[in-house]
């Protein structure tokens, strides 16, 4: 890769291993200082920039192939930005039925995350397949292989659900259908309550840093997709989603395909870990009667126990959910014939279209607050942004980073390495995602 | 039998289908065969060498030098090399979008960033198993026939076989533009079953008649414009190809 890195490298973590996409993490000494440099390796696939021109039911099912572990959020998070551009309103079942499959899709990426990509690494084995507690296999393929059934029967297919459209949902969505799925769920419990207890054990390392924290507050709840929600930081201070919105700015590296998104010019970090310590009160009684038993703390080895507590929560929150399905019945999008806006929603597609406006949304995806922000013209996309969480949480890998390796060093590289790659991992960053907010 | 798994410029959602959706039969693989690479799976044999493989499935566009690099050697230390879903089959989304970029612009010049292409256009390719993302039956069937030498098939049929056969009511009856006459089914037409339209994201059937296609909008009153951009969307190279053709 070209670019004029400057300064001796103390640690490169060469590509690293069990994440999703390609990315690379390297320490150098810059003028005295210790700098790291968070590069993101994975290509661009111009996927925003495709959607300028386009019309605006395309806007869920592009969006969607941003991400192999989060499309749901992608697609919910497309479908609401258009909405809100155009004016359209969804109905209270449209809001229920997509914050299960929020769920869902949050419950699977966690599962996949912690079994599939961190305890290998943390346990010292080289595959989940070689951990000693087979059990504990058996239980997280079982989450995992619950959690994607749940989003093909609601979504229509296992990944990149189609369902997912302007206006609501494609397909007649009846919820008794839903609530035997849901059932099964209670069954497997225990999977979860196995999960959270070995990961709550785990012995990590130490490497506690102040830091401004973020998560979406949804008054009353544990913040997942809500319609209108707040930001919450730790200092005390509440942001309004535009305010959020607006403090967000793109810094274009000259070693990344990806910018970053610093939050008021600095960094920011979001995910498991900022929504648990700011709103861990809200959990389910299980989940919180796990989060009690962790002393929570400022780093980022936590998130991987965090994920673990939510896990736990979104299991509660699913099965919640599905005591409510049985009465709910949502026909194929119609709704979307807001008063006022030129557009009729039918079967998913908006077709003749001419509405104009600008839109965001921003709900809680696994790895942290993600925005979509479009403008429509005549029916047309006329601009679109996604902020992920991955470009938000970059600037906090790299202080995270150097800060370990200031402090760290008599360790020596090999070791230091090591530990570099697991924290990195621990913020379960998503290259293909933060990719979307590319530099062309 | 050596088996290894990577991703390019992608998603990954074709590697995590197959993870998620094999379930417990992961083990099974894992059990059956050697695999040295996959990313997500386990710690690669060999570090950031490219290990040598009986198949090689390979998911994602080449966008990047570092694409290009890696799946050259893939090629060569690969005996069978499969396309694994759109991205690698056709190039996807990121080949129609990445037409008009100014790729001579500094910061895209400086991290060897190029127009997205698929695995065909790069080295020789095995076989395509198509899909956006790619389905794991299919995948196993494949595999289950390579194993035992017999040539892996993809579906002669079209998205519409499938969806009549599930009694769908058909979005071209309905005015709406949809791509199923001419999309490779396999897929359980999945997007007309929940309403919505096919993109034919895994490219075009073997009997895609583009003129017939075409006639067939005229007569239903149907404008052209929007299908042959849908057309051109996930099909990518294979949509390039399909339109030269048909006029």
């Amino acid at each position: 890769m070209g670019g004029s890195s400057k300064g001796d490298v103390i640690v490169d973590t060469n590509e690293l291993r069990f994440i999703e996409g390609h990315a690379r993490l390297q320490v150098r000494m810059a003028g005295g200082d210790t700098v790291a440099e968070f590069q993101n390796l994975e290509g661009p696939r111009f996927l925003t920039k495709y959607l300028v021109g386009k019309p605006i039911e395309m806007a869920p099912m592009v969006a969607s192939r941003i991400c192999g572990l989060c499309y749901t959020a992608h697609s919910i998070n497309a479908a609401e930005a258009i909405e809100r551009a155009l004016g359209i309103k969804v109905s209270k079942e449209v809001r229920e039925l997509r914050n299960v499959l929020y769920l869902a899709n949050n419950l699977r990426s966690h599962v996949m995350h912690l079994l599939y990509l961190t305890l290998p690494s943390i346990k010292g084995v080289i595959s989940v397949l070689r951990l000693r507690d087979k059990d504990l296999y058996e239980a997280g393929t079982r989450l995992l292989t619950k959690s994607t059934e749940l989003i093909e029967v609601w979504g229509g297919r296992s990944v990149h659900v189609p369902n997912v459209v302007v206006g609501g949902f494609g397909a007649v969505m009846n919820g008794r259908q839903l609530v035997s799925s849901v059932h099964e769920l209670e069954g497997l419990m225990n999977d979860a309550r196995k999960f959270a207890d070995y990961a709550i054990e785990l012995d990590l390392p130490e490497l506690e840093r102040y830091r401004p924290l973020g998560s979406l507050r949804n008054p009353g709840h544990y913040p997942t997709y809500a319609e209108d929600a707040s930001m919450v930081l730790n200092d005390g201070s509440l942001l309004t989603s535009d305010e959020y919105y607006d403090s967000i700015t793109e810094v274009t590296k000259y070693y990344s395909t990806s910018k970053h998104a610093y939050f008021r010019n600095s960094e920011l970090t979001v995910g498991a870990l900022s929504r648990v310590i700011l709103n861990r009160r809200h959990l389910k009684p299980e989940a919180k009667a796990f989060a009690e038993r962790v002393e929570w703390r400022m780093n980022p080895f936590l998130i991987i126990k965090a994920q673990a507590v939510e896990v736990v929560h979104y299991m509660e929150e699913l099965i919640a959910a599905g005591q409510r399905l049985g009465d709910i019945m949502v026909e194929p999008s119609k709704e979307g014939a807001a008063s006022g806006v030129n557009c009729s929603a039918t079967q998913g597609e908006i077709p003749d279209c001419q509405g104009t406006g600008r839109g965001f949304f921003v709900a809680e995806a696994p790895r942290g607050a993600l925005c979509h922000a479009c403008e429509v013209e005549n029916g047309k996309i006329k601009s679109y942004k996604v902020y992920t969480p991955t470009a938000v949480n970059s600037k906090s890998i790299e202080l995270d980073a150097a800060e370990f390796v200031k402090k760290f060093r008599p360790l020596g590289v090999e070791k230091m390495r090591y530990i570099l790659e697991d924290m990195t991992r621990a913020y379960d960053p998503c290259l293909s995602c933060a990719v979307s907010l590319d530099i062309y | 039998m050596r088996l290894a798994f990577y991703a390019l410029t992608s998603c990954e959602g074709c590697l995590t289908t197959l993870i998620t959706n094999l379930g417990p039969n992961v083990e099974v693989l894992w059990k059956m065969f050697d695999i040295d690479y996959f990313k997500l799976v386990r710690e690669p044999v060999g570090g950031t060498r490219i290990p040598k493989a009986d198949i090689a499935f390979v998911e994602g566009a080449v966008v990047t030098d570092r694409d290009r690099r890696t799946l050259t050697e893939i090629r060569k230390n690969s005996s069978f090399v499969v396309a694994l879903g759109t991205c690698a089959s056709s190039g996807n989304i990121a080949y129609a979008a990445s037409r008009d970029v100014d790729f001579e612009a500094k910061h895209l010049r400086d991290l060897e960033i190029s127009p997205a292409e698929p695995l065909s256009s790069l080295v020789a390719v095995d076989f395509e198993l198509s899909g956006c993302p790619v389905s794991a039956e299919e995948f196993t069937e494949a595999l289950l026939r390579l194993i035992n030498s017999i040539e892996p098939i993809q579906p002669d049929f079209s998205v519409c076989y499938e969806c009549k056969s599930k009694g769908n009511p058909c979005l071209l009856d309905a005015k709406k533009v949809c791509l199923g006459p001419l999309a490779m089914g396999g897929c359980g037409a999945a997007c007309p079953t929940v309403g919505s339209a096919c993109y034919s994201c895994r490219g075009p059937a073997m009997e895609a008649d583009l003129k017939a296609y075409l006639l067939t909008l005229e007569k239903k009153g149907i404008g052209k414009e929007k299908a042959l951009m849908m057309l051109r969307m996930f099909t990518g190279k294979k949509a390039k190809e399909l339109l030269k053709d048909g006029r």
